[in-house]
């Protein structure tokens, strides 16, 4: 059996690195996308089991990929988690209300992101 | 997005003023953080796992990204956060996968923890009882002098390191906490900086102006992020430092880290006393036939103990008094054994002073070499000068033992120069370092011609030689072993 295929949507190289090397540690196989209109493709052609999306993107922001996505009925059922900066409330309660599943808050806890994806991924 | 609120409304400053508050400038954390992994990249790790190898490798090329934003005037916060992120998730992907990470490691992973948190707050320690410690982080268990003025922080930090399985004890000031570590070996101390009267600065700096208490590594724990306060621990001998509130996992990491170096001091003391011991030793054993500076020059050389058998050209003395036998007959014991030292401990001084090495006394007879175990140009010129140097002695000798009611002593000495076999000789249980060879015979059977007053030289001293003598008539020995006699030479003075 293929590891599952998440999608990683972040703009800053370093911390993409770091987290797709992590989701690989953690037995993911993880796609990558450096801004909204990548992300949305990827999702259209890859239809990865989970995104990870970054609110605050280029191109096109997180919340725009969200709705989009939401708007799509094939992939509409695909779960995202949110990426937010820390202590920014309304950009939290802003990926919710865009259809986002769940949120991570950066610094990212890796473990408590991890339960959230599995949690996510046996619906 | 990044808006602040504008200045101008008292209470939107105010709210502005309690954000700042809460969330110090990340740049301090992040440039230790930064400072800390170029500093251990620049030396070697002990070997890691590849996947540890890894996320060191990209912890170290992530620093090296973060370097040149922190030297920007104008930080750029959102993206000072996004790379400490970065910088943290991989500093916990090492901790996770280091199994073994070694005190240096570990004790950076818990630097960039701490520099790229978010800031606890007091009111969530409670939250802190639920935190696992990271593998690898935490370590033997030791003995904390833990120092803070409030009773709170106090069963905090006792009641957290108690369950990590140490053992805590706690101060309320730094008289009450010097009086503990004069009392107890303490591992590690824990010490609050701001404290009613006296300080934690000047604990420390007592700590660490006591010979006997210096060693003990102290961990600062201080309310203030500011660089200079750190600085100043630093400078005046702290060992690690914590912001207030701390996380307790990196408490853990330092304490550990401060154990360890607890430890190899111990290690390295307990090392230092045995050598000193084993030098004392040494030193009672070789001292009493060899000069000082020759055991101290024993002691320098690694080799020092291995004073293995090696062949080697020396110049070798023996002397003895004439007649001791008879004269020790005539009188009671204890005067023969003070006569004896009186004598022996002068002529030993004279081996001495001229580099000879004793090999050993029987009873009034005294073998002594000269070029083993310390080699010198001119040893069978220092042997000649010792053997006159001796001779003139006597004088005194007698004189002093006329004063006693002793009797008069006469001395014959007899030098050969000759190849013997030095080294240690003996069996495991007891041996010496001494020598053998036909010329020790040679020499033995010289001195038993040598007369009362007498320096009887054999012919290869006489060839050795480098300085100019008056001799007397030579004579011939016949020496067991040797089909030819030997021609021996009395040795009456330099001639300068």
């Amino acid at each position: 059996m293929s590891a599952v295929q998440l999608l990683l949507v972040e703009d800053n190289e370093l911390n993409r690195d770091m987290l797709s090397r992590r989701l690989k540690r953690a037995g993911f196989e993880a796609l990558i996308a450096e801004d909204g209109a990548k992300a949305l493709a990827s999702i259209e052609s890859e239809r990865p089991a989970l995104v990870l999306l970054d609110m605050n993107l280029p191109v096109m922001d997180g919340w725009s990929v969200c709705r989009a996505v939401r708007a799509k009925p094939e992939l509409a059922h695909t779960p995202i988690i949110a990426l937010t900066a820390h202590a920014m409330a309304e950009d939290r309660d802003r990926a919710l209300e865009a259809g986002c599943d769940d949120y991570a808050t950066k610094p990212i806890d890796f473990p408590a992101l991890l339960e959230k994806i599995a949690r996510l991924l046996e619906r | 997005m990044n808006d602040k609120p504008r200045s101008g409304d008292a209470e939107a400053q105010e709210t502005d003023l309690q954000s700042a508050l809460a969330t110090p400038d990340i740049r301090i954390g992040l440039q230790l953080a930064v400072m800390e992994i170029t500093a251990l990249s620049a030396s070697e790790l002990p070997a890691l796992d590849d996947d540890a190898q890894q996320d060191w490798s990209a912890l170290v090329a992530c620093a090296a990204n973060i370097a040149p934003l922190l030297e920007e005037e104008i930080a750029d916060n959102h993206e000072l956060r996004n790379l400490a992120g970065a910088l943290r998730g991989y500093a916990e992907m090492l901790s996770e996968s280091a199994s073994n990470p070694g005190a240096a490691l570990a004790s950076v992973i818990a630097r960039v923890l701490e520099g790229t948190g978010e800031p606890v707050l007091s009111g969530a320690s409670a939250s802190s009882e639920t935190i696992e410690p990271i593998p690898g982080l935490t370590g033997e268990p030791g003995f904390i002098l833990a120092v803070d003025d409030r009773e709170e922080n106090r069963e905090l930090l006792a009641r957290y390191l108690t369950r990590s399985g140490h053992f805590v004890v706690t101060a309320p000031g730094g008289a009450e906490a010097l009086e503990m570590l004069a009392n107890a070996d303490v591992d590690v101390v824990l010490l609050d900086r701001m404290m009613p009267g006296m300080d934690g600065r000047e604990v420390l700096r007592r700590i660490k102006a006591e010979p006997k208490l210096r060693a003990t590594p102290v961990i600062m724990i201080s309310g203030e992020q500011d660089m200079q306060g750190i600085i100043e621990c630093i400078e005046a001998g702290a060992d690690d430092y914590l912001f207030k509130p701390f996380n307790p996992v990196l408490l853990q990491a330092r304490i550990k880290a401060g154990i360890e170096r607890k430890q190899w001091h111990d290690r390295e003391q307990l090392y230092r006393d045995q050598l000193e011991r084993n030098e004392r030793f040494i030193r009672a054993t070789f001292g009493r036939y060899l000069s000082d500076d020759i055991v101290t020059e024993i002691l320098e050389r690694p080799e020092g103990l291995e004073l293995g058998g090696d062949l080697r050209e020396v110049t070798i003395m023996m002397s003895d008094i004439r007649g001791f036998t008879t004269i020790s007959e005539q009188l009671p014991p204890d005067r023969v054994v003070s006569m004896l030292n009186r004598y022996l401990g002068a002529m030993t001084d004279i081996i001495m002073e001229y580099g000879g090495t004793i090999d050993e006394f029987l009873g009034d007879a005294i073998l002594a070499v000269f070029g083993a175990p310390r080699r010198h140009d001119d040893d069978p010129d220092r042997a000649a000068r010792c053997a006159l140097a001796m001779q003139a002695a006597m004088a005194e000798i007698n004189t002093a033992n006329r004063n006693d009611g002793l009797p008069e002593l006469e001395m014959g000495i007899a030098l050969n120069t000759g190849n013997v076999i030095a080294g240690n000789i003996g069996s495991e249980r007891r041996s010496k370092y001494g020598f053998v060879g036909h010329a020790m015979n040679v020499t033995s059977r010289i001195e038993d011609v040598a007369r009362g007053g007498e320096i009887l030289i054999a012919e290869s001293t006489r060839q050795a030689l480098g300085a100019a003598y008056a001799l007397g008539p030579s004579r011939e020995v016949q020496a067991p072993g040797l089909d030819e006699p030997l021609t021996v030479h009395p040795l009456e003075q330099e001639l300068l």
